[in-house]
């Protein structure tokens, strides 16, 4: 089992309560793979800033209601 | 599975069936009295041979999933890219130093090709096998 790491995000959560996005929909529209969207949800992978924004942007929502810190 | 792990899974197959092949040819060829030489239709045959697996299989891979097949790797995907490519090149350094050192011991020049050749080949295999690693199981 991979450790997650510290930063926490509610990407699933987003995708859910916009239609039931599937990772692959909002993985094209931020220019990732549906694998790169699924490491993020498991807190696998750190997307970049631009990513991050780029997600947020699709959402709709701050930098913020999409990432935190966790620890 | 995304493109760029089956092709990894590809590459790694492919490196593996054509360098035991080849190792089987050398040591077939090979007497008592010591390694048969780096025959240069023999490397051709092997070079024709991993070339026509390779594309193969990426066509194979392209076939099952043709959209991610034409994309370009995505962030995360370089990054496992680079973290392996770092990674196996010392694999491959410290092969090739060992190499010479035993070079240095056996004077055989046939040997120092083989040993040369067997880094290059295990750094790519150990480049290949840590992507797929990275892309199952690491945080990054």
């Amino acid at each position: 089992m991979a450790k997650k790491l510290p930063i926490g995000n509610r990407v699933r959560e987003l995708r859910e309560a916009h239609g039931a996005m599937t990772q692959s929909e909002l993985g094209d529209a931020v220019g990732v793979t549906r694998q790169t969207v699924a490491a993020i949800e498991q807190r696998r992978y750190s997307p970049t800033l631009e990513t991050a924004f780029r997600i947020a942007q699709v959402f709709a929502v701050p930098l913020e209601e999409v990432f935190y810190w966790q620890g | 599975m995304g493109f760029q792990e089956k092709s990894a899974w590809v590459m790694l197959a492919t490196l593996v069936l054509t360098a035991a092949l080849y190792f089987y040819n050398v040591l077939s060829l090979s007497t008592a009295d010591g390694l048969a030489p780096p025959l240069l239709p023999v490397l051709l045959v092997y070079t024709v041979i991993l070339v026509v697996i390779a594309v193969v299989g990426h066509i194979a891979a392209a076939l099952m999933s043709p959209k991610e097949a034409n994309a370009a790797p995505d962030e995360r995907e370089k990054q496992i890219a680079d973290r392996a490519e770092s990674q196996a090149g010392r694999v491959m350094g410290f092969l090739i130093m060992l190499s010479l050192a035993v070079y240095l011991f056996s004077y055989s020049g046939h040997l120092l090709f083989y040993g040369v050749f067997a880094s290059l080949i295990i750094g790519q295999v150990a480049e290949y096998l840590l992507q797929i690693v990275y892309f199952r199981t690491a945080s990054l």
